[in-house]
C-alpha cells in the first residue's frame, strides 16, 4: 500500500487544487505532485468550511444542538440528526414509537435516493456526460419534491425530533410516493444501463481507480465506496438501527474495486432502496409519532452509528447529567473515504482525478482553483477545476 | 466478530475492561501499550479503526483522554487511553494503521495532544492564521483566545 503522504517539496512537480468552489458543495484543497502525466504523490487540506460544529454544541441544549447538526450536511441532513437522537435517546433510556422509527428510516430511505441522484449527476459531469447529468438531477427532483412534501422542507428536512418525529403521513403522501418511485425505478434501470454500456463513459470509469478488498478493509473505508470492493460493510444490516430490523436491507457489493463497480452498487443500491420504501409504506405500524423526553439527560456515554449515503456515520455523544452534552464527537463517511484518493490518486493519470475523486462521492466537491506551479509542458500557469476537468475529457477524447 | 473474540486480544495490555452498553467493550490502555493493543487488534484482523475522539477532562482533573474506536459489525471496541494535560502526548499508529492521518492531524489542532511520530502535523480543519498554542476542543478553551479574526 503506498503511504498517502507527499515526498519532500522540490523533488516533484506540484500542483495544488482548490480550494475554493462556490457553485458545488463544500471546498477543499489538494496537492498533487506529478512525474509526467503521473500522480506520485497527494495530500490534502480540509477546513476551509470548518464551523466548529463540535464545539458548539457545548453551548446548547439537547434540544439546540439537534438542530445544529442537522445542518453539518446539506445532503444528508437527516441521517446526522438521526443518529444523535437515536444516541441521545439511549442515553435518556426512552425509545421512540415504533411508527416514529419507520418514518425515520422512510425519510432515510428518500434522502438516499436524492444524495445518490446528486453524485450521479455529479460524476458524470466531471466525466463531460453533461447529458446523464441533467437527465438524473431532473429525475431527482421528484424525491425533492416528495421530501417537501413530506416534511415541509426540501433541504434539512427537521423531521426527527428527540423522541420521535414531527411528521406523519397519510393515504395522499403514500400514493404521491408510491407513483414517484414509479418512474424513478424505471429511470433507474436506464441509468443503470448507461454506465455499463456507454462506451464513453466506461472508458473514465472502468479499470480507474482500482481499490482491491484487502486495501478497502486496510484503509477503513465505508459505504458504498468500500462495497464496490467487496467488502461486506453497511450499518442498516450490521448493526440494525431505527426500524431497519422490521425492513432488512439486502446488502449491495461488487467485487471489481474500480471507478465502475462504484457506479454499479450506487445505483443498484437504488432499486434496494425502492423496494424498502415500498414495504415501509405497506406496512407502517400504528400508533403516537413522540415519546416524552427529559430536559437532563442521565450521565453516561453512548456511540450511534447510522448509515449515511455515503457510507457509516459516527457519532460519540457523552453527557454529564445536565441539559448541555459534554462531547459530541462526529466522523462523517467522507473522512476516512478521503484517505483512499490519496492513496488511489497515486500512480493514475493527472486526467484520472477528478473521477477517483468524485467516484467516493465526497461530501465536499471541492476545487476551483488549481494552479499549476511549474508546468512541464509550458502551459499556463493558472488552472481551475473546470480546466482539470476539460483536460481530463480531452485526455479521453 | 464480537466482544468475545476481542476479549482476549486486550487482556495483556489493558488495565481495565468495561461493557457499557451491549455491543460495546471499553478498554482503558496505558499509552505505553496503545501501540501493542492496536497491533494485536489489527493482527486478528478484528474491525477497522472508525475514529478517534478526544476528550477534555478539564482543568482541575488534569487530564485528557483519547479513544480510539474499532467497529466490527454491530460490535464498538473503544480503547481509552489517559493523558495527563501536563504531559499531552500519545504515539502514533500510522505505522499499523496508514490511513490514520486525518484522525491523527483532528486530534493535534483541536486537543494539543502531540501524537509522537505522525509523518504529517500540518493543520487540517483550523485556518492558517490560527494563533499557535490555542486548541478549541480544550474545556478552558475561550473565545477571544482565538484573535479578533476569529472571535466574531
Amino acid at each position: 500500500m503506498q503511504v498517502p503522504i507527499m515526498p519532500a517539496k522540490g523533488e516533484k512537480f506540484i500542483i495544488p487544487i482548490g480550494p475554493q468552489h462556490p457553485a458545488l458543495k463544500e471546498p477543499g484543497h489538494f496537492e498533487f505532485s506529478v512525474d509526467g502525466e503521473v500522480v506520485t504523490g497527494a495530500s490534502l487540506r480540509l477546513g476551509y468550511v470548518h464551523r466548529g460544529i463540535e464545539k458548539g454544541t457545548e453551548g446548547r441544549n439537547w434540544v439546540q444542538t439537534l438542530y445544529l447538526l442537522e445542518r453539518i450536511c446539506g445532503i444528508c441532513s437527516h441521517v446526522h440528526a438521526t443518529a444523535y437522537c437515536l444516541g441521545v435517546e439511549r442515553l435518556a433510556g426512552v425509545e421512540a414509537p415504533p411508527r416514529a422509527q419507520a418514518i425515520r428510516s422512510l425519510v432515510a430511505e428518500l434522502e438516499r435516493i436524492h444524495s445518490h441522484l446528486l453524485w450521479l449527476g455529479v460524476a458524470a459531469h466531471e466525466a463531460g456526460f453533461d447529458m446523464l447529468f441533467m437527465h438524473s438531477w431532473r429525475d431527482r427532483e421528484i424525491v425533492m419534491n416528495l421530501l417537501e412534501g413530506l416534511t415541509g422542507n426540501r433541504v434539512n428536512y427537521s423531521a426527527n425530533v428527540l423522541g420521535g418525529v414531527k411528521c406523519d403521513i397519510d393515504a395522499r403522501q403514500t400514493d404521491a410516493i408510491l407513483a414517484g418511485l414509479e418512474h424513478l425505478e424505471d429511470r433507474t434501470r436506464h441509468y443503470l444501463t448507461v454506465v455499463t454500456s456507454d462506451v464513453m463513459f466506461l472508458r473514465r470509469t472502468r479499470g480507474i481507480g482500482v481499490m482491491t478488498k484487502d486495501v478497502a478493509e486496510k484503509l477503513g473505508v465505508v459505504g458504498p465506496t468500500a462495497r464496490a470492493s467487496g467488502v461486506a460493510r453497511d450499518v442498516r444490516l450490521n448493526a440494525p438501527y431505527a426500524a431497519y430490523d422490521r425492513y432488512p436491507v439486502e446488502l449491495i457489493t461488487a467485487t471489481a474495486g474500480d471507478l465502475e463497480a462504484r457506479f454499479i452498487v450506487r445505483v443498484q443500491e437504488l432499486f434496494e432502496t425502492y423496494r424498502v420504501i415500498r414495504a415501509i409504506l405497506a406496512d407502517l405500524p400504528e400508533g403516537e409519532l413522540t415519546v416524552r423526553m427529559p430536559r437532563r439527560i442521565k450521565e453516561g456515554e453512548t456511540i450511534s452509528r447510522v448509515e449515511a449515503p455515503r457510507g457509516e456515520l459516527f457519532y460519540f455523544i457523552k453527557s454529564n447529567g445536565s441539559d448541555t452534552a459534554e462531547r459530541v464527537k462526529v466522523r462523517t463517511p467522507t473522512l476516512p473515504n478521503m484517505a483512499s484518493v490519496l492513496t488511489l490518486a497515486v500512480g493514475h493519470q493527472l486526467a484520472d482525478m477528478p473521477m477517483i475523486l468524485a467516484g467516493i462521492d465526497p461530501c465536499f466537491s471541492c476545487n476551483d482553483r488549481m494552479i499549476v506551479v511549474r508546468d512541464p509542458a509550458g502551459r499556463g500557469a493558472h488552472w481551475t477545476w473546470d480546466d482539470l476537468r476539460e483536460y481530463g475529457i480531452e485526455y479521453y477524447r | 466478530m464480537t466482544i468475545e473474540a476481542a476479549t482476549p486480544l486486550l487482556t495483556t495490555w489493558a488495565t481495565d475492561t468495561a461493557q457499557p452498553e451491549p455491543g460495546r467493550l471499553d478498554a482503558v490502555v496505558p499509552r505505553e501499550n496503545l501501540l501493542a493493543a492496536v497491533q494485536s487488534l489489527i493482527d486478528a484482523r478484528w474491525g477497522y479503526l472508525a475514529a478517534i475522539t478526544g476528550l477534555d477532562q478539564g482543568v482541575e482533573a488534569g487530564m485528557f483522554e483519547v479513544l480510539y474506536h474499532f467497529c466490527s459489525e454491530a460490535v464498538v471496541v473503544t480503547l481509552r487511553v489517559p493523558v495527563p494535560r501536563d504531559d499531552a502526548r500519545v504515539p502514533s499508529v500510522y505505522a499499523i494503521i496508514p490511513s490514520v492521518s486525518f484522525y491523527e492531524r483532528e486530534l493535534m489542532e483541536m486537543f494539543g495532544i502531540e501524537v509522537e511520530g505522525t509523518p504529517n502535523s500540518d493543520r487540517l480543519f483550523l485556518p492558517d492564521d490560527w494563533p499557535a498554542g490555542v486548541y478549541p476542543l480544550r474545556k478552558d478553551f475561550e473565545m477571544k483566545d482565538a484573535g479578533a479574526d476569529h472571535a466574531s
